[in-house]
């Protein structure tokens, strides 16, 4: 009896690590949150800590992005809040944002993020209704960062300085 | 105990190599599946072993033993493949002319194995031996001629493979985590193996004649 215990309990033990190594593998998760971010969402029970992601929103609108990208980081630490990614991705475009030249490095990392947030929409389609923001839907922000990423003709066009930041 | 090692401690060890065998941990923590080709040397790293008499599938897997016990079995011989495969992911070089010798290498001296007969104590040592001897070249010689800062290693090659283009043999900088955990995946991996239940052995019945 207790052999036959041991066997039960060996193969279920097999059976959900081999599955949780599949998981990792699959996922590739870089520190212990993304790992339990990812378990839980998978079963439905993350959430953001909503107190960081309006700390964050409030920076956000006072176009202090380091701070709001530190608060947005706290509030989504498992990167798995597809909302919040919107967020970090849109502060990295208007922190890069420039009338003369784009910073390409804030403009990668936030096509990275605007990326994972379309990813983790529910059918690969993100509006986000703030009437406070120019851009709502984040397959234009990811439009907006891509082109900021390309060298274009009209780069050279002076009227560009006129353009404005969304 | 025989349960115990055939139901948790050999698959928890295997399933621990295989999530090692893909670790590189470099700017971030990559997790790598192995290629297509470590999948052919695990097949015949699996036919040396059962060859080799290391590992009996019989005494695994037969219909004496109950469904559960051949459950146990099953997952013995599907983790220990899945380590073998991510054990030859771990110790072949990721690029250049070092990836195709080692590929080459390790294929040739598998099948040569499989070709013998060999018996299971000398296809444990000479496993040893060729994984150990693969983790030297790979984590410590070629590291050292990759490394950018270089060091007292990387003239002393340099110096020996004069003539030799660089270009053909490094590879992405390895960091030290790296290095240990493959050390620790290869240790793990060869224990594994020792632990594996050899083939029962056959008895000859001989009439003497009076």
């Amino acid at each position: 009896m207790q052999d036959r215990s041991v066997r039960a309990f060996g193969l279920g033990l097999t059976i959900v690590y081999a599955a949780f190594i599949v998981f990792l593998y699959v996922t590739q998760p870089q520190n212990l949150a993304q790992v339990t971010g990812s378990l839980t969402s998978s079963v439905g029970a993350y959430r953001v800590d909503q107190r960081a992601f309006d700390e964050g929103l409030a920076l956000f609108r006072q176009d202090r992005h380091d701070a709001a990208r530190a608060a947005f980081a706290r509030a989504d630490p498992a990167d798995r809040d597809a909302r919040t990614q919107f967020y970090i991705a849109y502060s990295y475009y208007r922190s890069g944002w420039g009338r003369f030249y784009n910073d390409d490095e804030h403009f990668q990392k936030g096509l990275e993020h605007v990326d994972r947030a379309i990813a983790l929409a529910p059918g690969g389609r993100l509006v986000v209704g703030d009437p406070e923001n120019s851009i709502h839907d984040a397959s234009e922000l990811r439009a907006e960062l891509a082109a900021g990423l390309r060298i274009e003709g009209s780069d050279l066009n002076p009227m560009r300085m006129f353009r404005g930041r969304k | 105990v025989k349960a115990a090692a055939e139901a948790v401690y050999l698959p928890l060890l295997f399933l621990t190599v295989a999530l090692l065998g893909g670790l590189r941990v470099e700017e971030r923590v990559v997790l790598t599946p192995p290629p297509l080709f470590a999948l052919v040397l695990a097949v015949l790293l699996f036919g040396v072993l059962v060859r080799g008499r290391v590992l009996g599938p019989e005494r695994l897997m037969n219909g004496a033993r109950s469904t559960l016990q051949n459950l146990n079995g099953l997952a013995v011989i599907l983790t220990s493949f899945a380590a073998s495969a991510q054990i030859f992911n771990l110790i072949i070089p990721e690029s250049g002319l070092p990836f195709l010798l080692f590929n080459v290498f390790l294929f040739v001296l598998l099948l040569n194995t499989l070709a013998g007969s060999p018996d299971r104590i000398p296809v444990l040592r000479s496993l040893g031996v060729v994984l150990g001897s693969a983790f030297v070249l790979k984590f410590i010689l070629l590291a050292a001629l990759s490394d950018p800062d270089g060091g007292a290693l990387k003239r002393v090659l340099l110096a020996l493979l004069e003539g030799v283009t660089l270009g053909t043999l490094s590879q992405a900088p390895l960091s030290p985590a790296t290095g240990y955990a493959a050390f620790a995946t290869v240790l793990l991996f060869l224990v594994g193996l020792a632990m594996l239940p050899p083939p029962a052995r056959g008895v000859a019945l001989v009439r003497s004649h009076e």
